[in-house]
C-alpha cells in the first residue's frame, strides 16, 4: 500500500541545463510543505500554547492569561471529559469490529462473479460517498419513535416499539448501527481489493483436497487477507477516534450527554462555551491519543513495506 | 451450494444484498420526500407514498437557500480540488521520479501530518482564521480541504507516475523541454487517469466535510450543503418529507459523479486507502 516506488529516474540524464535534482526536488515539495506548515503545523503548535492559557473568571477583562497546566488538571477532574472519552472508546470498541465483520461479509459477497457489475459497485460506493451527517440524519429518521421504520417493523412483529433516541443505551446502539453501516462499505472496498489478489488456484487445490467452504475461509481467505484486514482496521480506528458527525446529527449528544463523544465535547467547549484554553487542552489530549494510534500504523506499514502488500 | 440454490441463484442473491445494503437509505428518503406531512404521521406508516407529491421539493428550494449552499459547496470543493491536485502532483513527481534522499521519510511525514485528527486542528485553525479575518470566506475551507486530500492524491498520482517509462521523459528533454516542462507536457498527460482519480476523491472529500464547514462558516449564505441540510430541522420539529427532499437534491450531484466514474473511484480508493 503506502510504499514509495523506487525512483524511476536514473540520474543518467544530461544535467547542467536543469537544476540539480535535490534543488528541484525541494522546489517541487515546497508548495506541499508550505500548505502543511500554514494549515497543520502552525495551528498544532499554537494548540499546545493556547492550552496553557485561560480566562480568569474573576477577572475576565484581562483576557487570556498564562495558566500553566491548569487546563489539563481541570480535565482530569472533569467528569464530562471522562464520560465523553469513555463514549468514544465504546464507539471504537463496538463499531470498528462491527464494521470489519460487516465489511468482510460485503466484500465476500461482492467478490462473486457478477455479469453486471455496476449495481454492486454502486452499492458499495454510495455509503462511502454519502456525507456522514446525511447518514446520521437518515438513520435518525429510521429510528424515530412514532413514524420511524424500525419501530414499524417491530410493531409488525408484535414487539413493543423502543425509545431508540431517548434511552441512553438504545441511542448508543442506534448510533453504532449507523456508524457501522456508513463505514463498512469503505472497509469492504479495501478488503475486496485484497480478496482479488488471492490466487484462485489455492481454492481449487483445497477443493480437490476435500476442504469445506468454511475450512477454505479459515485456512486460505483469512491468512491471505490479514495485511488488508490490518490496514483497514487501523484506518477505521483512526477515524473512529474522531467520531462526530453521526452522533451530532442523530442525538446531538443526548439524551443528557449520554452519547456525546470527545470530539463533540471539544467542539462545544470551544465554539459554544468559547473556552479556548480548555478546548485546546482537550484537543491536545485527543491529538496525543490519536498520534499514538497513527504511529502504530506507520510502524506497521514500514515493517511490511518490503512485502508486496495489498496493492 | 447452500439451501439447494444454483450457482447463478447464489450470485444473484449476493448482488442483491450488497446493492440493497447500499441503496436502502437513499430509497427510503426518496419515498419519504414524495409523501405529505399528513401521510407521514399516519399509523401504521405507509411504505409507498399514497398520493405522491413534488411539493416538498418546491418547499426545499424556498425554505432555505439550497442552491446557494450547493454553489458554496461547488466553489469550495472545486477550488480545493484544483489546489490539492496541483500541489500533490508536484510532490508526487518529486517523490517518484527524482533521486531524493529520505523519500520514504518525507512520505511518512506527509501521511502522518494528514492523519492529524481534524477536531484537534479545528480549534487552533478557527483561531488562526478568525485572526486573519478569513471566517465566512471560501478560503477558510479551501486551504484545509486541499491539505485533507493531499495524502490520498499524492499516493494515487505517485503510483501512476512511476509507471511511465523514464525514456519518454528523457526524450522530451532531449527535444528541449525543461524538467518541469516534461512534467506538465509528458508525465501529467500520460497519467491523466490517475490525476483524474485523485481529483474525484478530493472533490468528494471536500463535498462531504462537515466539522470545518460548521465551524468556519456561520453566516447562512456561506454554509455548504452538508451543514445547510441540517438547517431544515426546526428547533423541536423534524419535517421529514422536507428534509428528505433536501437530502435528495443534495446527494444527486455526488451520485451522478460516482455513477459516471465508479471504476476510477474504486481503483483510487483501494490504491490510496486513505480517507479523512
Amino acid at each position: 500500500m503506502n510504499t514509495i516506488p523506487a525512483a524511476a529516474a536514473d540520474g543518467r540524464r544530461p544535467s547542467g541545463r536543469d537544476l540539480s535534482e535535490r534543488a528541484l526536488g525541494a522546489l517541487l515539495l515546497a508548495p506541499a510543505a508550505l500548505l502543511l506548515l500554514v494549515i497543520v503545523v502552525y495551528p498544532i503548535a499554537t494548540l499546545f500554547w493556547n492550552s496553557l492559557h485561560g480566562v480568569d473568571n474573576a477577572n475576565p477583562a484581562a483576557g487570556e492569561q498564562f495558566v500553566g497546566l491548569k487546563n489539563y488538571l481541570t480535565a482530569f477532574e472533569d467528569s464530562r471529559f471522562w464520560d465523553s472519552s469513555l463514549h468514544t472508546v465504546l464507539y471504537i470498541l463496538v463499531t470498528v469490529p462491527g464494521a470489519l465483520v460487516v465489511g468482510l461479509g460485503l466484500a465476500m459477497l461482492a467478490n462473486m462473479p457478477f455479469r453486471i457489475k455496476w449495481p454492486v459497485r454502486l452499492g458499495l460506493l454510495l455509503p462511502w460517498a454519502l456525507p456522514l451527517v446525511f447518514a446520521g440524519l437518515i438513520f435518525r429518521w429510521f429510528f424515530e419513535y412514532n413514524t420511524g421504520v424500525v419501530n414499524d417493523i417491530l410493531r409488525r412483529f408484535g414487539v413493543e416499539p423502543l425509545q431508540w433516541l431517548s434511552d441512553p443505551n438504545l441511542a448508543f446502539a442506534a448510533i453504532s448501527i449507523a456508524i457501522v453501516w456508513k463505514s463498512s462499505s469503505f472497509m469492504a472496498l479495501m478488503l475486496l481489493a485484497g480478496l482479488q489478489t488471492i490466487p484462485k488456484s489455492l481454492y481449487e487445490a483445497a477443493e480437490v483436497d476435500g476442504a469445506t467452504k468454511w475450512q477454505q475461509f479459515v485456512e486460505i481467505t483469512l491468512p491471505m487477507l490479514s495485511p488488508a484486514l490490518f490496514v483497514a482496521l487501523i484506518f477505521r480506528t483512526i477515524t473512529a477516534i474522531q467520531t462526530f458527525d453521526i452522533p451530532y446529527a442523530m442525538t446531538g449528544g443526548g439524551p443528557g450527554d449520554s452519547t456525546e463523544t470527545l470530539a463533540m465535547y471539544i467542539h462545544k467547549t470551544t465554539l459554544d462555551f468559547l473556552d479556548f484554553g480548555y478546548g485546546s487542552a482537550l484537543a491536545a489530549l485527543m491529538f496525543v491519543l490519536s498520534m499514538a494510534a497513527t504511529s502504530g500504523y506507520l510502524k506497521y506499514t514500514r515493517r511490511s513495506s518490503g512485502r508486496s502488500g495489498e496493492d | 451450494m447452500p439451501f439447494g440454490l444454483s450457482r447463478r441463484g447464489t450470485v444473484w442473491i449476493a448482488g442483491l444484498i450488497v446493492a440493497a445494503n447500499g441503496f436502502f437509505p437513499a430509497v427510503w428518503i426518496l419515498l419519504t420526500s414524495l409523501k405529505t406531512e399528513t401521510e407521514l404521521i399516519r399509523a401504521p406508516i405507509t411504505y409507498l407514498p399514497e398520493a405522491a407529491t413534488l411539493d416538498n421539493y418546491a418547499t426545499a428550494f424556498t425554505a432555505q437557500p439550497i442552491l446557494r449552499f450547493m454553489w458554496n459547496s461547488f466553489v469550495v470543493a472545486s477550488l480545493s480540488t484544483a489546489l490539492c491536485v496541483l500541489v500533490s502532483a508536484l510532490a508526487a513527481y518529486a517523490l517518484t521520479r527524482l533521486r531524493l534522499p529520505h523519500r520514504n521519510l518525507i512520505m511518512s511525514v506527509l501521511l502522518a501530518i494528514a492523519m492529524f485528527p481534524l477536531i484537534s486542528l479545528m480549534v487552533p485553525l478557527f483561531k488562526v482564521m478568525r485572526e486573519l479575518g478569513l471566517l465566512n470566506t471560501y478560503l477558510a475551507l479551501i486551504l484545509p480541504y486541499a491539505v485533507l486530500s493531499m495524502p490520498v492524491c499524492t499516493l494515487v498520482m505517485a503510483s501512476f507516475f512511476q509507471d511511465i517509462p523514464p525514456d519518454l521523459e528523457a526524450a522530451a528533454m532531449v527535444d528541449g523541454c525543461s524538467r518541469v516542462g516534461a512534467l506538465f507536457r509528458v508525465i501529467i498527460p500520460l497519467s491523466a487517469p490517475g490525476v483524474f482519480t485523485a481529483a474525484i476523491l478530493a472533490f468528494v472529500n471536500a463535498w462531504d466535510e462537515f466539522l470545518l464547514a460548521l465551524t468556519m462558516m456561520n453566516r447562512v449564505n456561506m454554509r455548504t450543503l452538508s451543514v445547510g441540510i441540517t438547517l431544515y430541522q426546526g428547533e423541536f420539529a423534524f419535517p421529514w418529507p422536507l428534509i428528505s427532499a433536501a437530502l435528495i437534491i443534495a446527494i444527486v450531484p455526488i451520485c451522478i459523479l460516482i455513477a459516471l466514474f465508479q471504476e476510477r473511484v474504486v481503483g483510487g480508493l483501494t490504491q490510496g486507502g486513505v480517507k479523512g
